[in-house]
C-alpha cells in the first residue's frame, strides 16, 4: 500500500479542510463502510489527517481536522480521522502510532500503519520490564542478535505484560549491544505476537485473577526492518512511547475528575461530590458524626480535591510546554488511593474480612484496597517518582551510579527472580 | 514488664519455631487455606500432643501444663510469624480464656482438658467492637434455648464447642453449644461424655462436619449437626483464619458462669484476646520486615542492592520501630495478663491498637519494597498484607480500642 499518495495539500484551514473533505466524500463515500472504504481512507489521508503527509496523513491541523470529521459525521461516513479518538478508545494509536510517526522508517510504517487506521489492529502489549529490570528498566538483559541477513533473533524473559494472550503485536526492548553503556545498546521493536518462540504464561496476583503475563521469548526471528529508530536508539524511541503512555493516563484520571464533577449541580455540589463513597461509608457505620472520623475524611477528600486541582494546572502547563507538575500527579494519587482506600475498609469495619464476589459492599473496597498498590508500584514506583521529580524537576544531584558508562556486559546485573506464572498457556 | 526471658522460655520459642518451621512452611499455609476446613489435623494434633501448646496455660488441675501468658504469648508470636493455619487462637486463646474468667467450675472441668489435648476445638462469638451479636436466650422446661444469629465467628465451621454470648431477661451471658460434630481425637468423647455422637455413626458423616469452601474462596455451604445450629463458611480476604456466621434456632446450650455476669466475662476475655492477638500481630509483623530486608539485601538495581538506596533503607528502619514499639506494647500487655495487673485493663486495648497499625505498616511496606513481585499470588507478601489487614479488624478497628484506652484511664 502506498504512503497516503493523494494528500499533498498541507495547512488548510478548518474550512479549506471542510471543503476538501466534502469534494472527497462525494467522490468516494457510497454509504458502504467496508473493507474498501477503509484502505481508501487510509490511502487519502482522511483515516488519520493530522499525521505527516507520507505517513498516511494530510498535515492538518487539529482545528482543521475537526472541521472535517465533522463532514464525515455528517455524512455518516466512519472511519476518518481516528487518530484523534481519546487515549483508551484505542491506546495503540498513540502508543504505537506516535511511536513510528517519530521514530520509524517506511517499511515499518507501512507495515503497521495502515491496519492501526483501518481498526484491524487493536491490540497490542508492552515487552520492556523483566524479572531483573523493573525501576532500573535500562538494565534489561533481553538479547536481539543479528543474523545474516536483515533478521534478528530474540532470547529473553518480559514481565507484567498486560494483554499479552489477546496482543497481535508487541513493543519490545531489547539489547543488540553487550560493549556499549547500559542506556546505549538498547533497540526498539515492533513485532508480530504470533511469530514462533514466544509463549506467554499468565500470573497470578494478589486478588486471586490473572491480569498481567510472563513472555517468554526464545529464538523469536524478528525482521531487521522492525526496528523503529537505529539500533541503539531504543532508549530514546521509548521516550515517545513512555510519554504517550503517561499523557493518556492523565487524560483518563482527568477525565474520571471531569465526569465527576459534571454530575454536580453547582461548584458546592462538585467539591462534596469527590467524596461521596467515603461519607456513604462513614454513614453506613454509623460513624458519620465522630470526629475523629469526620477530620480523617475530611483529609482525604481535600487530597482528592487538590489532587484534582494540581492537575488541571498540569493540563495547562503541558499546553505551554514541558510541566513539572505532571510528574506530581502519580505520586500524589498513591496517597489519595491508599488512604481512601484504607478509611473505607475500617469503615465497614468485620463485613471487610468477607471476600465474596456477590458482596456488592465488602468486595469492591477489598479489591480497592489491594489495587491501589497499582498506582504506587506500577508505571514506575512511588519511590521512582520520587527520584524523577528530585532529579529532573527540582534539579539535585544524581545518585552514585556504579553502572554510568560502563559497559553491559561488566555491569553488576539485576538478580533474576524465579519464573511467578502459575501455569503454562492453555 | 517482661524484659528478657528465661532459658526455659527462650528453649520454648526455639522449640516451637523449628516446629513451625517443619509444619507450617509457606509451602504448609498454601495447602492448608485452600482446604475445606482450613486447618491440617495433622499438625493440630502434633501442636496438642507431641509439644502440648494447646494446654500451656491451663492449670494443671483441668489438663493443662500450668504456665502462664507469658509462654503462651511465646507461642502466639512464633504462629502469627509463620501464618498458621487453624483454630489455635479461637480455641486456645478466645475459648479458654472464656472458660477460665467465667468462673464455672463444671463447664471448666467438662471442657478444658479437650481443649488442652487438642481434641476439642473450641471458639467464641466475640462481638468484635460493632454490635453484630444479636442471640437471647431463653430458659424452657429448665434448659436454656439460644435463638438468633453470630456473625464472622472464627473457625466456627469445625468448632465442636462454641460460646455464645446470648441476652437473658436478665442481663448478658455466656452459653455452651456443643455442636455435637464428631471428633478426630480420641479425647472428645473422654471430655464432653455422652453428648459427643459416638463411634462411626459420627464419623460417618465426616463430610457435613466441615462447610466447604472453594481454594478461591467460593461460598461457603452451610453445615447442620445439633438440631437448629447452623454455620456458613464465608469466603475471606484472609484465608489463612476461618469466619462463620452462626444461625441458631431453639439450640439448646449450658450456662457458663453466672447467666447475667456476662458482660464483666466478655470484657476480660476481650482484652486477653486482644493480647493474644497483638502478640500474634507482632510475629507476623517481624515476618513481613524479615522478609523485606532480605530482598533489599539481594535485589540488585541500578548496579547496587536497592537496600543501598537511602529512601528505602530508611523506610525498613522505621518499619523497625514500628515492630519494635509493637513488641514492647505486646510483652506489657502479656506480662500485665501473666501477673492479672490492674493494668490490663489498658495496656490490652493499647497493645492491640498498636500492633494492628504496626502490622499493616509492616506488610504495606514489604508488598511496596517487592514492586511488582509484592502484588503476586507467587510471593507470600499478600498472605500477610492479608493477615494483618483481617487482624486489624478482627476484634475491632484500632481507633475503638483506643476509644477504649481512653475510657479506661479515665479520660
Amino acid at each position: 500500500m502506498g504512503a497516503g499518495t493523494g494528500a499533498s495539500e498541507t495547512a488548510l484551514s478548518p474550512d479549506e479542510a471542510r471543503t476538501a473533505a466534502r469534494a472527497w466524500l462525494s467522490d468516494h463515500w457510497a454509504g458502504v463502510d467496508d473493507e474498501n472504504w477503509r484502505r481508501a481512507l487510509v490511502t487519502s489521508g482522511w483515516a488519520a489527517p493530522t499525521w505527516p503527509v507520507g505517513r498516511y496523513g494530510r498535515g492538518l491541523s487539529r482545528p482543521s481536522a475537526r472541521a472535517a470529521a465533522a463532514e464525515f459525521d455528517a455524512a455518516g461516513a466512519p472511519g476518518a480521522c481516528v487518530e484523534t479518538a481519546p487515549f483508551h478508545d484505542n491506546p495503540w494509536m498513540y502508543l504505537l502510532g506516535n511511536t513510528l510517526l517519530a521514530h520509524g522508517g517506511q517499511a515499518v510504517c507501512d507495515r503497521y500503519l495502515p491496519r492501526l487506521l483501518t481498526g484491524s489492529l487493536t491490540h497490542g502489549c508492552l515487552l520492556y520490564s523483566e524479572p531483573g529490570a523493573g525501576s532500573d528498566l535500562a538494565s534489561l538483559q533481553t538479547r536481539a542478535e543479528l543474523v545474516g541477513e536483515g533478521e534478528y533473533l530474540v532470547n529473553g524473559q518480559k514481565i507484567w505484560t498486560t494483554g499479552g494472550q489477546e496482543a497481535q503485536f508487541g513493543l519490545l526492548l531489547a539489547r543488540t549491544d553487550w560493549d556499549a553503556p547500559k542506556h546505549a545498546g538498547l533497540t526498539f521493536f515492533v513485532i508480530d505476537m504470533d511469530s514462533p518462540g514466544i509463549e506467554i504464561r499468565p500470573i497470578r496476583q494478589i486478588t486471586g485473577d490473572a491480569e498481567f503475563n510472563e513472555v517468554f521469548l526464545t529464538d523469536v526471528p524478528v525482521p531487521a526492518d522492525a526496528v523503529i529508530g537505529a539500533p541503539g536508539e531504543g532508549w530514546r524511541v521509548l521516550q515517545v512511547a513512555l510519554a504517550a503512555e503517561r499523557a493518556g493516563m492523565g487524560a483518563a484520571a482527568r477525565g474520571r475528575a471531569e465526569g465527576k464533577a459534571a454530575a454536580g449541580t453547582s461548584d458546592l455540589a462538585v467539591l462534596r461530590a469527590v467524596a461521596d463513597d467515603l461519607v456513604e461509608a462513614a454513614r453506613a457505620a454509623g460513624r458519620l458524626n465522630d470526629t475523629v472520623v469526620r477530620d480523617e475524611l475530611v483529609k482525604i477528600l481535600s487530597w482528592r480535591l487538590t489532587n484534582t486541582w494540581t492537575g488541571d494546572r498540569a493540563a495547562a502547563e503541558i499546553r505551554r510546554g514541558p510541566s513539572s507538575l505532571a510528574s506530581l500527579g502519580k505520586l500524589a494519587a498513591s496517597r489519595v488511593l491508599h488512604a481512601g482506600t484504607d478509611f473505607a475498609y475500617r469503615m465497614q469495619g468485620r463485613a471487610s474480612l468477607v471476600y465474596d464476589v456477590d458482596d456488592p459492599l465488602a468486595y469492591p473496597v477489598d479489591r480497592a484496597l489491594m489495587f491501589a498498590f497499582i498506582n504506587s508500584i506500577g508505571g514506575g514506583s512511588d519511590q521512582i517518582q520520587r527520584n524523577i521529580i528530585g532529579e529532573r524537576v527540582l534539579g539535585l544531584p544524581k545518585g552514585y551510579e556504579p553502572d554510568r558508562g560502563v559497559p553491559f556486559r561488566d555491569v553488576r546485573k539485576g538478580s533474576a527472580t524465579r519464573p511467578v506464572s502459575q501455569e503454562k498457556r492453555p | 514488664m517482661i524484659r528478657e526471658f528465661s532459658e526455659e522460655q527462650l528453649e520454648l520459642r526455639q522449640t516451637v519455631r523449628r516446629f513451625l518451621a517443619e509444619y507450617s512452611a509457606e509451602a504448609d499455609v498454601r495447602r492448608t487455606m485452600a482446604t475445606a476446613s482450613g486447618y491440617d489435623q495433622k499438625t493440630w494434633e502434633a501442636m496438642a500432643t507431641q509439644l502440648g501448646l494447646h494446654g500451656l496455660a491451663i492449670p494443671e488441675e483441668y489438663g493443662g501444663q500450668g504456665f502462664g501468658w507469658v509462654e503462651l504469648g511465646i507461642v502466639l508470636e512464633e504462629t502469627g510469624r509463620a501464618l498458621l493455619c487453624g483454630p489455635f487462637f479461637s480455641s486456645v486463646v478466645l475459648a479458654a480464656s472464656a472458660l477460665l474468667e467465667s468462673g464455672d467450675e463444671a463447664a471448666k472441668r467438662r471442657y478444658l482438658p479437650g481443649i488442652a489435648d487438642g481434641s476439642v476445638i473450641a471458639t467464641v462469638a466475640l462481638p468484635g467492637g460493632g454490635g453484630e451479636l444479636d442471640v437471647a436466650a431463653e430458659l424452657v422446661d429448665g434448659r436454656w434455648r439460644l435463638t438468633g444469629r453470630a456473625a464472622l465467628v472464627t473457625d466456627a465451621h469445625v468448632a465442636h464447642l462454641v460460646i455464645v454470648p446470648a441476652r437473658t431477661p436478665a442481663g448478658l451471658g455466656l452459653f455452651a453449644i456443643e455442636t455435637g460434630r464428631p471428633a478426630d481425637g480420641a479425647g472428645l468423647t473422654s471430655a464432653m461424655g455422652a453428648n459427643a455422637p459416638t463411634g462411626a455413626a459420627g464419623r460417618t458423616d465426616t463430610v457435613g462436619r466441615t462447610d466447604t469452601v472453594g481454594a478461591t474462596g467460593a461460598a461457603g455451604r452451610a453445615g447442620s449437626d445439633q438440631t437448629g445450629f447452623r454455620t456458613t463458611l464465608r469466603p475471606t480476604l484472609d484465608q489463612t483464619r476461618r469466619l462463620a456466621d452462626i444461625d441458631l434456632d431453639a439450640v439448646t446450650a449450658a450456662a457458663v458462669g453466672d447467666p447475667t455476669g456476662g458482660e464483666a466475662i466478655l470484657a476480660r476475655v476481650l482484652d486477653l484476646a486482644a493480647v493474644g492477638l497483638a502478640v500474634e500481630q507482632t510475629g507476623g509483623a517481624q515476618a513481613a520486615l524479615d522478609m523485606a530486608v532480605e530482598y533489599l539485601k539481594v535485589r540488585v538495581q541500578f548496579g547496587q542492592p536497592i537496600g543501598a538506596f537511602q529512601a528505602l533503607k530508611h523506610m525498613a528502619a522505621d518499619v523497625l520501630v514500628e515492630v519494635e514499639t509493637a513488641r514492647s506494647a505486646a510483652y506489657y500487655a502479656l506480662s500485665a495478663a501473666a501477673d492479672r495487673s490492674d493494668a490490663l485493663p489498658v495496656a490490652a486495648p493499647l497493645a492491640a491498637a498498636y500492633c494492628s497499625d504496626a502490622f499493616v505498616t509492616a506488610a504495606h511496606q514489604n508488598i511496596q519494597v517487592h514492586g511488582g513481585m509484592g502484588f503476586t499470588w507467587e510471593i507470600p507478601a499478600h498472605l500477610y498484607f492479608k493477615r494483618a489487614r483481617s487482624s486489624q479488624l478482627l476484634l475491632g478497628e484500632p481507633a475503638f480500642h483506643r476509644a477504649r484506652v481512653a475510657e479506661r484511664l479515665g479520660l
